[in-house]
C-alpha cells in the first residue's frame, strides 16, 4: 500500500513550550488512524501543522509524495486535505443541503451534477430527511456529521477528523465509527482521528497512534496499545 | 423511491421577487400619471438605488462594511464628466459609462487586494475604506486644473446612440427616465443572477464563516477582493449616470458624509436583501428630499430617529420586517 502522508521531524515550540517534538508518522493510503494521548499530548498542534493551520517550528509534512510544508490552508484543502475541527465548524444559517452545496461548489463537478452529488453525500452521512433543515436546528452528532460530509463533498483524500465524536449519545458514536469506516472502505478515504472516547477508538478498530508531551509514545493496534505498560501510566489508567 | 434531490438556494434568497417587481412596475407607469419635478429626480434617485446595491452586495453578502462608496461614486461621475468632455470617434457616453466601471473596479481591486491579503477585517476595513473617501474627495478638490475643484465640473446629458442610424437625447425627463429604469432593472437583475450562482453562495459562505470556506479550499482574499471590485463597478456607474443626468459633479460626491448616507440607506432598506437596498436607496433618497422641502429644518434629525429607531426595532431593516410579516402570515393560514 502506498503511503498519502509522512511527516519528518514535526516540531512546535510555542516560545519555551514544546508542543510537538519530532513527530515522525506515516500513514497508508486508505489507512484510519487514531490518535490518542492525554490533554497537552500536542494531538490538535499536530493535526494543525498537517492541515496547515499551523506552521512548524521544524520538520517537513509530505502529502502525497509533495512537500506542502510551506502551503497555505486552501492549497493543501485544494489538494485534498480536509480538516473537521474540535467544535462543528458548518454554516449554522444555511440548510444542509446548501451547507454541502458549498464544498460541492468547490470542486470541479459540473453544475448539472451538482444537486445529486449532494443529495449522495447526504445520504452517506444520513442527513437526507434534514436536507432542507438550517444547520443551526440539526443536532449535536449531525453537525458533526454535516461537517464531515463537508470534506466528503469537497473530494477530500485525507480527513483530519478532530474528535468528531465528542458529545455524541452511543447511538452517534456507533453511527459515526460505522461511517468512518465506510468513507475509508467505499470512498477509499484515508482518515486520521484525533479522539478521547477510548470506546469509540476501540469500536473503530483502526491502528493507534499515541502521544504523550509531545512524542509518539506508541503505535500499533488496539489491543497492543492497550497492553502497552508505558500508554497504560501515562493515558489508559488500567 | 422518493425525489431526494434537495432544493438548493432556498435559504439565501428571501422571496423579494414580487416587491421588487412591483417597484419595477409602479417605477414604470409612474410618468404616466405623474410629470415635472418628481420625474426629472426620480432617475438620481435611481442612481442611489444602485448605489445602495453595490453597498448591498457587499455588506449582505459578504458581511463586509464599507464607508468608502461615495469614492467609488465620485470617481465614476468624474470619468463619466472627463470623457464625454471629449471629442472622440464614438458615443462619449457609452465610453464614459465603461471607464466608470473600470476606473471604480480597478481601484477597489488594487485597495481590496493589499487591504485583503492582509488579512484586514471589520473595523479596520471600514477605517481604511473611510479614507479611500477622504483620500478621492481631496484629490477631486486639489487637482482643480481637471477636475474644477470645489467649482466643480459639468456634464452633458448623454444620448443614446446605435451607429450613426440612431440618437435618443436623454436631455427630455421622461427619455432620461426611461433609460435609467431599464438600467437599474439589468443591474439588479445581473447582481440576483450572480447571487443565486457559486460567486454569491461562497459570499454567503465567508460572511457566515470564513475559517470554514477557506479550510475547504477557497480563497478567501481573491473572493473578498472580486466583491469589492463589483461593488466599486456599480458604484461608479452609479456615480456616471447620476453625472450625466444632474449635469455636475462635485468633490463632495467623495466625501465621507455621502458615504455615510449610502450606509443609512442599506441600514433601513435591509442589508441581507439586494431588493431591500435598492428600495432603501430609492425610499430614503425621497424621503430626505421630501422632508427636507416640508421642514428644513428638523429634517436630518426626523431622518435620524427613523434610522435609529429601525435599527433597533428591526435589525434586519424594512426587508427583514417584510420577511418576518411573510413567516406571520404563512403561520397563521393553516
Amino acid at each position: 500500500m502506498s503511503i498519502i502522508l509522512e511527516t519528518e521531524n514535526l516540531t512546535k515550540r510555542f516560545r519555551g513550550l514544546v508542543a510537538t517534538e519530532g513527530i515522525g508518522f506515516t500513514l497508508a493510503e486508505g489507512e484510519v488512524r487514531a490518535i490518542i494521548g492525554p490533554n497537552g499530548a500536542g494531538k490538535t498542534t499536530f493535526l494543525s501543522m498537517i492541515s496547515g493551520h499551523l506552521a512548524p517550528t521544524l520538520g517537513r509534512v509530505v502529502y502525497k509524495g509533495i512537500d506542502v510544508t510551506a502551503k497555505p490552508v486552501e492549497a493543501r484543502a485544494r489538494l485534498g486535505i480536509l480538516r473537521k475541527f474540535q467544535t462543528p465548524s458548518v454554516f449554522e444559517n444555511l440548510t444542509a443541503a446548501e451547507n454541502i452545496e458549498l464544498a460541492v461548489l468547490r470542486t470541479d463537478c459540473p453544475w448539472h451534477d451538482r444537486a445529486m452529488e449532494v443529495a449522495k453525500t447526504l445520504a452517506t452521512i444520513r442527513l437526507t430527511d434534514q436536507s432542507d433543515l438550517p444547520a443551526k436546528f440539526l443536532s449535536h452528532g449531525q453537525r458533526q456529521w454535516l461537517e464531515i460530509g463537508l470534506l466528503l463533498a469537497a473530494r477530500g483524500n485525507l480527513l483530519l477528523l478532530d474528535e468528531p465524536a465528542a458529545g455524541m449519545t452511543a447511538e452517534e458514536t456507533a453511527a459515526t465509527e460505522a461511517l468512518v469506516n465506510r468513507l475509508a472502505a467505499e470512498h477509499r478515504l484515508s482518515i486520521i482521528i484525533i479522539e478521547h472516547d477510548i470506546g469509540f477508538v476501540r469500536q473503530l478498530g483502526a491502528r493507534v497512534t499515541v502521544l504523550h508531551l509531545g512524542h509518539v509514545l506508541a503505535e500499533g493496534t488496539f489491543e497492543e496499545i492497550a497492553a502497552n505498560s508505558q500508554v497504560r501510566d501515562v493515558y489508559l489508567g488500567y | 423511491m422518493k425525489s431526494n434531490v434537495p432544493r438548493l438556494g432556498s435559504g439565501v434568497l428571501g422571496g423579494e421577487t414580487p416587491i421588487v417587481t412591483g417597484l419595477m412596475v409602479l417605477l414604470a407607469g409612474l410618468p404616466l400619471v405623474l410629470s415635472g419635478y418628481p420625474i426629472y429626480i426620480l432617475p438620481q434617485y435611481m442612481a442611489f438605488g444602485i448605489m445602495a446595491m453595490s453597498l448591498g452586495l457587499l455588506w449582505g453578502w459578504v458581511g463586509i462594511l464599507s464607508f468608502g462608496q461615495a469614492a467609488f461614486f465620485a470617481l465614476g461621475a468624474y470619468a463619466m464628466g472627463l470623457t464625454m468632455a471629449r471629442t472622440l470617434p464614438v458615443n462619449g457616453a457609452y465610453l464614459g459609462l465603461i471607464a466608470a466601471c473600470v476606473v471604480g473596479a480597478l481601484v477597489a481591486a488594487i485597495a481590496g487586494y493589499f487591504l485583503f491579503k492582509a488579512g484586514v477585517r471589520a473595523t479596520y476595513f471600514v477605517l481604511a475604506t473611510l479614507a479611500l473617501s477622504i483620500i478621492v474627495e481631496q484629490i477631486a478638490v486639489s487637482e482643480s486644473e481637471l477636475t474644477g475643484g470645489w467649482n466643480g465640473l459639468y456634464v452633458d446629458r448623454m444620448a443614446v446612440t446605435v451607429g450613426s442610424a440612431i440618437r435618443i437625447d436623454l436631455s427630455s425627463d421622461a427619455a432620461a427616465y426611461y433609460a435609467v429604469l431599464p438600467l437599474m432593472a439589468a443591474l439588479y437583475l445581473l447582481l440576483r443572477w450572480l447571487q443565486c450562482g457559486r460567486f454569491g453562495k461562497v459570499l454567503v459562505g465567508i460572511r457566515e464563516n470564513e475559517d470554514r470556506v477557506k479550510a475547504l479550499g477557497y480563497d478567501i482574499a481573491l473572493y473578498k477582493t472580486a466583491a469589492f471590485a463589483l461593488s466599486g463597478a456599480i458604484a461608479a456607474l452609479a456615480g456616471a449616470i447620476y453625472a450625466t443626468h444632474a449635469n455636475f459633479v462635485s468633490p463632495s460626491l467623495g466625501g465621507v458624509l455621502f458615504s455615510t448616507e449610502v450606509v443609512v440607506w442599506v441600514a433601513i432598506g435591509g442589508r441581507s436583501s439586494l431588493g431591500g437596498a435598492l428600495i432603501g436607496g430609492i425610499a430614503v433618497a425621497s424621503l430626505s428630499n421630501f422632508l427636507s422641502a416640508t421642514s428644513p429644518e428638523y429634517w436630518q434629525l426626523a431622518l435620524g430617529v427613523i434610522f435609529v429607531l429601525v435599527i433597533i426595532f428591526f435589525k434586519d431593516g424594512l426587508a427583514g420586517l417584510v420577511r418576518r410579516l411573510g413567516r406571520e402570515m404563512k403561520r397563521g393560514t393553516p
